[in-house]
């Protein structure tokens, strides 16, 4: 075992000089560099742009608040008139109705037929 | 960790992280630096979350080892010829290229855990503790593997 032990100390692999290595290690660290700088600016358009929304969201909320309250409107009549005239609709429409059901339940059937197909090759 | 300073700390680590890999690679060097590029990317892209919990360089070896390995899954470098290890260029003598042929075709034969640690223990002097901790093993179990190895080594190599 100790010639082993002699053989492996004297014989360390040799590791020829290479100046280039430090410099392919910059030019990719440089790169590493961009990267990180574009997913930050990513980050921080994307930060900016959930805080615009939020204080639209807000400014909308509290606009439409004010407005409920400024013009008040009888909430009953409006939700009678609307059923009244989602009855007329149908009324009107009725003998085509079957089609849009038919297309639903092939769309449906369709999805979950590949889905399982899916599931099953997974 | 600024740009400068890993390229300081990394100019130091150079050279012992080429040639674990090298050993690794069983004398490929253009395969042993591909990884250790690799490993230093990764070990920039990392370096917000060194803590300087262990040293700088036994972290480094640590991706390096992990990088290594992730190459062997995608390359099967298990498998591959030993064309490199025949092809070892050297400056020394005849004698000396013999030497690292035989070196490198006897490490081939070695499962990875042992060419490891064979290889952090002789060529980089490293501790045992070291080694477990690159390795992400007990010490006990690299005890065993440097045993191991220097057994199959003896098998492999003519003294």
């Amino acid at each position: 075992m100790k010639e082993i032990d002699e053989f492996l100390r004297e014989n360390k692999p040799a590791v020829q000089d290479d100046p280039t290595f430090l410099m392919e290690t910059r030019r990719r660290m440089k790169e590493v560099d961009g990267i990180k700088a574009e997913v930050d600016r990513q980050r921080s358009r994307g930060r900016v742009a959930l805080i615009v929304t939020l204080v639209a969201g807000l400014a909308l909320g509290v606009l439409v608040t004010a407005l409920a309250f400024l013009y008040p409107v009888d909430a009953s009549s409006v939700g009678e008139g609307l059923w009244e005239g989602f009855r007329a609709f149908l009324d009107t429409w009725k003998q085509y109705l079957i089609y849009p059901v038919a297309a639903i339940a092939v769309t449906l059937s369709l999805v979950l037929t590949l889905g399982g197909k899916k599931a099953a090759q997974l | 960790m600024t740009q400068e300073r890993f390229i300081d700390l990394v100019r130091v680590e150079q050279e012992p992280l080429r040639r674990f890999l090298l050993a690794l690679c069983n004398g490929n060097a253009a395969l042993a630096d591909d990884i250790a590029q690799d490993a230093l990317v990764r070990a920039y892209v990392a370096s917000g979350s060194f803590l300087g919990l262990s040293k700088f360089s036994t972290w480094l070896f640590r991706i390096a080892y992990n990088c290594y390995i992730d190459n062997c899954r995608k390359a099967r470098l298990d498998e591959a010829p030993v064309e490199a290890a025949l092809a070892v260029p050297s400056d020394d003598s005849s004698d000396g290229s013999f030497r690292y042929q035989q070196l490198y075709l006897a490490l081939e034969k070695l499962p990875e855990k042992e060419k490891a640690s064979i290889a952090l223990f002789y060529f980089e002097d490293r501790s045992i503790k070291e080694i477990s901790t690159i390795l992400g093993i007990p010490s006990g179990t690299v005890k065993y593997h440097l045993s191991m190895g220097r057994t199959h080594l003896k098998q492999y190599i003519q003294l």
